[in-house]
């Protein structure tokens, strides 16, 4: 019975994110189920080391970045189809995370943030004139499919299904080390490093793990992204918007939690959405204002996000009912 | 001979926290630590738990040199530590506190969840299982302390105040605690100001003073050792539960 209980929200999202599309079936609704489902595993990818593990990174967008240019570079140096380009992103982002681990995680503080800020705007101000990588104009991916494999397709429907499935992965990791001994040390380590330390928990090799396995998977959505769109720019892979909105939408919905990041992106991407429609190309410079502002809520009011205030409204209704 | 702290020193700059001091624990022991607010107490004490590395000197814990080790390894080597201020994992519920620790030698996390149920038990937290950390108070989180550092199956156990600011109950409590867990077989090094606590618990003393120790022996002598006296007890001997400022 207590099981049960505890797969029914499971379940019912995963129904209504499978049912969606059929229901929503015109283009615009598609392409905000897809934009809702490729923030969402952003979000998750990041929440691994920033929201378990509390190592709040402002720079997963150079994991992104790198998973973005990865395919649409082997297409265009070798003519592969884009998602062989997939591995090469994720190995780059994992040598790239124990690169920036190593030295940032002895040191205590923002010094991880402050580092990871530096080396994405670094990374995209440097791919901004690296000819090889199309410089600022950036790379383009096939512009008719030569067969499936290219993954290019007129609808938006497959693209849905594909990143519904990489989600469902990713929060099915997510989950089982939840329940390992690695998802207690992660949350050891951000309760109390020294703490963690003194039972015996090898912070630095934790933290480097999360951090390798965040940006493999933030890795895989910048791909998804760019296989999708065929097209990919400095600003769209690496610009610190990518970063700011991984890290925005998993403290809005609930960072260190499961659903949290997948909550945030219900959320934020339809609010995103209404803003960029009604105030078209203006809407962009909205998008900042609307960070700013979700920032301060979440920080002024609920820093454990959205799951946190339903958690205590549900604990209040519980008490309520069980006292009269 | 468990744990061997020769020549220790440890300075900040060019102040000396803890000069030369020396400890020799043996199996099976419960070794008191006393001195003023100040006197090098904590920092030795860091330094055996790894916590701090000394300037010189040399720590042997259990026939291994552990000078530069990093405090997961002596957790690993089997020195648990307890905090003067209670780092218990505030948002974490009293049972995943305690898991962290059990984690340990339990990789397993069904393994984990009965080494931490058992630990509960035997700590008198069992009632408070599911309660988060934050929700306990300071005695509760001193006692989940020591139930953490249990469950990690310690060979030698750190204690730095666990004791203090407890009430008259709750101290002979926690007096019994710690005697249950010495009679597991755990070596124990206190770090206490309530000198009711080192005089009902501690076999060996070792008197702290600016850095250096003054005094070592039984604790009755060394409380009538005219140093002792002059630096941390003041004039007043009958004063025993007075901490002084």
């Amino acid at each position: 019975m207590k099981n049960v209980r505890a797969l029914t929200p499971t379940v019912l999202l995963a129904a209504g994110l499978l049912v969606y599309p059929l229901i929503f079936s015109g283009p615009f609704y598609l392409d905000v189920g897809v934009t809702f489902l490729l923030a969402a595993i952003s979000a998750s990818a990041w929440n691994i080391v920033g929201g378990y593990a509390g190592q709040v990174s402002v720079g997963h967008a150079m994991f992104f970045g790198l998973g973005a240019y990865a395919p649409l570079l082997c297409y265009t140096l070798f003519g592969w189809a884009p998602i062989a380009g997939i591995p090469f992103g994720i190995a780059f982002s994992v040598a790239l995370a124990v690169l920036i681990g190593l030295p940032t995680f002895r040191l205590t503080g923002h010094y991880f943030s402050m580092a990871t800020i530096a080396v994405a705007e670094l990374i995209r101000i440097y791919f901004g004139t690296w000819d090889l990588v199309g410089a600022a104009i950036g790379l383009q991916g096939p512009a008719t499919a030569r067969g499936w494999w290219d993954l290019t397709f007129r609808s938006e429907l497959p693209y849905y299904f594909i990143f519904l499935a990489v989600l469902a992965i990713l929060l099915r990791v997510t989950f089982m080390i939840e329940r390992h001994r690695f998802g207690y040390y992660l949350r050891a380590i951000k309760a109390g490093e020294r703490a963690a330390r003194s039972l015996g928990v090898p912070v630095q090799q934790v933290k480097i793990k999360a951090l390798a396995l965040s940006a493999a998977f933030t890795s895989i959505a910048g791909s998804l992204y760019s296989v999708k769109t065929g097209f990919i720019d400095p600003e769209s892979g690496f610009g610190i918007l990518v970063s700011v909105q991984m890290v925005i939408i998993a403290a809005l919905g609930g960072a260190g939690r499961l659903y949290g990041p997948l909550i945030g992106a219900l959320i934020l991407i339809p609010l995103q959405t209404v803003t960029n429609t009604w105030f078209g190309g203006g809407g962009t410079g909205l998008t900042f204002i609307l960070y700013g502002g979700i920032i301060v809520l979440i920080a002024r009011y609920e820093p454990g996000g959205v799951s946190e205030l339903w958690e205590q409204v549900v604990s209040r209704r519980w008490r309520r009912k069980h006292a009269s | 001979m468990l744990l061997e702290a020769k020549a220790v020193s440890k300075a900040f700059g060019s102040f000396f926290a803890v000069r030369d001091a020396d400890l020799f624990v043996d199996e099976g022991e419960i070794i008191g630590l006393i001195g003023p607010n100040g006197a090098g107490k904590s920092t030795f004490f860091n330094c055996l738990a790894g916590d701090a590395v000394p300037t010189t000197g040399k720590i042997v814990f259990a026939g291994q040199d552990v000078t530069h080790a990093l405090p997961e390894v002596h957790a690993r080597l089997g020195i648990g530590r307890t905090f003067q201020v209670p780092a218990t994992f505030e948002d974490m519920t009293v049972l995943d506190n305690v898991m962290v620790g059990a984690f340990l030698r339990h990789p397993h996390h069904n393994d984990a969840r009965d080494r931490a149920r058992q630990t509960l038990e035997l700590t008198g937290l069992k009632a408070h299982t599911d309660m988060a950390a934050h929700a306990l108070g300071t005695p509760g989180r001193k006692r989940l302390e020591i139930a953490r550092v249990l469950a990690t199956s310690p060979r030698l156990m750190l204690l730095d105040e666990s004791l203090a600011g407890l009430t008259p109950t709750e101290l002979q409590e926690a007096i019994g605690l710690v005697r249950r867990i010495h009679e597991m077989g755990v070596t124990i090094v206190i770090v206490e100001h309530i000198m009711e606590v080192i005089m009902t618990l501690a076999r060996r003393v070792m008197a702290f003073n600016q850095g250096h120790v003054i005094a070592s022996g039984k604790p009755e002598e060394v409380v009538r050792e005219e140093a002792v006296i002059e630096a941390y007890l003041g004039r007043g001997r009958h004063s025993k539960r007075r901490r002084p400022t």
